[in-house]
């Protein structure tokens, strides 16, 4: 065990000199690309980009540090609800369907169009940098974490219980401790989605921010400012990300062998048994959403409730037309993330079973792609747009791009959990990569596969919405800015209806596929825990 | 710990005690309506073949499994009274040390689950008996699988139970070790009058340790022999060269293979 996280390590970071070249060679190759393109107004160069942030260092600074005071609380309330979440659904199994189905839907909400929302809610001030923060992070923490408070041998739990004593008493003992990792790992994810939240969060009107300075780069076709402020951003997220890497290796935390389990088939409950579930769900997510608008009094002309939503789409005057205009716009949606949606996964599969195929290649891709995995979505969004422009392949690419790099992380880590037994084994009979790789390997990375196209469902949304939004004006994330600018509310939550609704149902769908596949292939990681 | 008063562990009496695990594969009878009685501060060893629910008989006396029918009783209490009172203790077949606690802390949780005060003389004395001094600062990683076994024992046996359940608690213990662990270990608990079940693989063993050998057929696990050792405890040096010691292990041998064999050997 030791020594795999050794070499895992090893593999993960490299040699200092690999990763200086690396750095080295992506800043030169990015210094010739702006140089060719210099007429294009689409590529500023490093130079460019370090004059810019130099001159402008002071109006930098203070934005950096708005974004990452809201970054700050936006993590710290997104994370201490993950944990009360997966505590409640530890001390309590029974309601682990609703609390996680719930905490899926809340988490599929769109946050190009809960952020407008948020704030007419709020007004001025950081409250909904802070919101769409720990909306962007509780439930990436919440995941590992469960998985991490279940992951404990049944031995360690009947120690506490031959001693008279319960679930409490296990959590504290046992669980807690034992999930630690599990929370470190999440966190670490957590700290570079926080700045993307309390970017977004930006971009609904604050003051101040990196967010702020992004929209005004943007209309002003500002192309040295676009890309200063992205690379900035960037750069504080791997930091963020790298941070959290580097006091994970000082605390000698071990990194869990897998984050995300897969849905749990073990009692196989029938079909009627599942629609009723979701029924169950669904009724009590709108009440909910009714109860909490009651319960704050929030001002319906905002704030609409599931009966408005209702009459707006189904029973009122204008329902067909409203209906007509909101599914042209989800349509156009669909069409953008579909493929790259697809194209991001089967890209980083792709890749990381080519980095396995060539392992010296190992070596610059993994320390490379984990960096650039943390980079925000909102920071490469408008490069992608100034390159690839304000049509179907910019978008696709950006949805692509937000897919590919944690895919990629993933994969690479699922190929590693290939028992060493097994290699050797298949090395006794000389068989070669290639066999070794479809025989062994892949199945091996079938869980982390599958794991990260759950996640990157909410996380294509999120990229295709944010583009939409920002840039192309089209489908259904321009639709959400439109009504959000025009209090159009009625179909702002429609929309946010329709969208999380999707998210949440996409998710399903990917679990069932990946419930399928995994029980023929990964027999033994469908019934563990 | 004087070697004092009489007995302080209680009577366990099974009445008619199965236990039946059903899956999607098809249900299995590990333990089948089994009347059994362990006499109080007796040490009684379980043997079997692999898999006729040795472990699960254990673990509901232990509370930790309910019967499918049946009960239990240690004294006049259920399983779960005892385990609140703190006066049982497990070891597991596999060690099941906290990674996080080092060797010294793993013994002393035993105290603190069953509400005792600390008593770091106790936890290092225990920690001597089992022959792991030196060791009390590192964590269960940095200790063999035997030396792992010897410290669950060590946590068994810090809070003083009335009645311990032992699962193959010398399975990665060295052969020397484990005649030494044979001949010490039981006297921790037998001079205190404690209740103990030990279940193992080793005929030698169960003679050497216990007062009473039970034999369990493969599955459904029944009783089917029930053979007193009656040498004189606590057991000495040199027991292992005397005819009635041989006597004793050939019984239990021979009550092991009268046993009918396993269905797929059967059918041949
Ligand atoms: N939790 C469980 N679920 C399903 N079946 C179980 C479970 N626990 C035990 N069994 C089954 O009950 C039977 C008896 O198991 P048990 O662990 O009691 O055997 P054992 O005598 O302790 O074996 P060994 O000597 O190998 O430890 C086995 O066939 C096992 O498959
Ligand atoms: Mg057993």
């Amino acid at each position: 065990m030791t020594a795999g996280v050794l070499r895992h390590r090893q593999a993960a970071w490299g040699q200092g000199g690999a990763r200086a070249l690396a750095i080295v060679a992506v800043l030169a190759l990015w210094e010739l690309a702006a140089r060719a393109n210099a007429d294009s107004f689409v590529l500023a160069g490093p130079v460019e980009v370090a004059r810019y942030l130099w001159q402008n260092a002071p109006l930098l600074t203070r934005a950096l540090g708005a974004t990452l005071q809201s970054a700050a609380w936006g993590f710290v309330w997104g994370n201490l609800a993950a944990i009360l979440l997966a505590v409640a659904v530890v001390l309590i199994p029974r309601a682990e369907r609703v609390v996680a189905a719930l905490a899926l839907i809340v988490f599929c909400l769109p946050l190009v169009a809960t952020g407008p929302i948020l704030r007419v809610l709020f007004g001025q001030g950081n409250g909904p940098q802070i919101t769409l923060a720990a909306l962007a992070v509780y439930y990436t923490t919440f995941l590992p974490l469960v998985v991490g408070l279940r992951a404990v041998p049944q031995s360690w739990l009947d120690l506490i219980r031959s001693h008279g004593r319960g679930r409490m008493t296990q959590l504290i003992h046992v669980r807690a401790p034992a999930s630690f990792p599990y929370l470190i790992a999440g966190l670490q994810i957590a700290a570079p989605a926080a700045i993307l939240g309390a970017m977004v969060g930006e971009f609904t009107g604050a003051e101040r921010g990196l967010g702020v300075l992004t929209i005004r780069a943007m209309r002003a076709l500002d192309v040295d400012a676009t890309w200063a402020i992205a690379t900035l951003a960037a750069g504080v997220s791997i930091l963020a990300y790298g941070g959290f890497g580097a006091l994970v290796r000082r605390l000698r935390v071990e990194s869990p062998a897998v984050l995300l389990t897969p849905p749990d088939h073990r009692h196989r409950r029938p079909p009627w048994r599942r629609l009723a579930d979701i029924g169950v769900i669904v009724a009590i997510a709108l009440v909910l959403w009714q109860a909490t608008m009651d319960l704050f009094d929030l001002n319906p002309f905002f704030a609409k409730r599931p009966g408005d939503v209702v009459a707006f789409l189904l029973t009122g005057p204008d329902a067909a037309a409203h209906r007509a205009t909101l599914f042209a716009a989800y349509g156009e949606t669909l069409v953008f993330t579909l493929p790259g949606y697809l194209a991001g996964l089967a890209l980083g599969a792709g890749l990381a079973c080519g980095v396995v195929l060539m392992p010296g290649l190992a070596t610059t891709a993994l320390p490379l792609s984990v960096a650039l995995r943390s980079v925000p979505i909102v920071a490469t969004a408008p490069l992608i747009v100034l390159a690839l422009g304000r049509g179907a392949v910019g978008t696709i690419t950006i949805v692509t791009v937000m897919i590919f790099f944690p895919t990629l992380v993933a994969c690479l880590q699922g190929l590693r959990q290939t028992p060493g037994q097994i290699i050797d084994i298949f090395d006794t009979y000389a068989s070669g990569r290639w066999r070794l790789l479809r025989l062994a390997r892949v199945p091996a990375m079938l869980p982390a596969f599958f794991a990260s196209a759950r996640m990157a469902v909410p996380a294509a949304i999120l990229a295709v919405t944010t583009a939409e939004w920002l840039a192309t004006g089209n489908g259904i994330g321009s639709l959400m800015a439109l009504t959000a600018s025009t209090s159009d509310y009625n179909m702002l939550w429609s929309a946010i209806v329709l969208v999380a609704l999707t998210a949440a149902l996409a998710y399903g769908a990917v679990a069932w596929i990946e419930a399928q596949v995994l029980a023929v292939y990964a027999m033994e990681q469908t019934v563990r825990r | 710990m004087a070697a004092d008063i009489g007995i302080r562990g209680q009577a366990v009496r099974c009445e008619d005690l199965s236990r039946t695990f059903t899956s999607p594969a098809g249900s299995i009878a590990a333990v089948d309506a089994t009347d059994v009685t362990f006499a109080a501060g007796q040490t009684t060893a379980l043997v079997g073949p692999s898999g006729c629910g040795k472990s699960t008989l254990l673990r509901l006396i232990a509370g930790l499994e309910a019967p499918t029918t049946g009960t239990v009783r240690i004294g006049d209490e259920t399983p779960a009274q005892t385990c609140q009172r703190g006066a049982l203790a497990v070891a597991f077949q596999d060690a099941s040390l906290l990674p996080w606690r080092t060797l010294r802390g793993n013994i002393a949780l035993a105290l603190t689950l069953a509400r005792r005060p600390a008593d770091p003389d106790r936890v290092d004395r225990l920690i001597a008996k089992v022959g792991l001094q030196g060791f009390e600062d590192r964590r269960p990683a940095e200790l063999s699988g035997g030396m792992r076994q010897r410290a669950a024992i060590a946590r068994c046996l810090v809070g003083d139970p009335e009645l311990l359940l032992l699962d193959e608690p010398f399975g990665a213990v060295d052969e020397l070790t484990r005649r030494r662990l044979n001949y010490e270990l039981p006297k921790l608990w037998q001079a205190n009058g404690t209740t103990a079940l030990l279940v193992t693989h080793s005929v030698t063993e169960a003679v050497l340790v216990a007062d009473r050998v039970l034999v369990m057929s493969p599955r459904p696990g029944r009783i089917v022999a029930d053979i007193d050792i009656d040498l004189p405890q606590p057991r000495t040096r040199g027991l292992e060269s005397e005819t009635a010691f041989r006597t004793l292990t050939a019984t239990v041998a021979e009550a092991l293979m009268d046993i009918a064999p396993p269905r797929q050997f059967a059918a041949q």
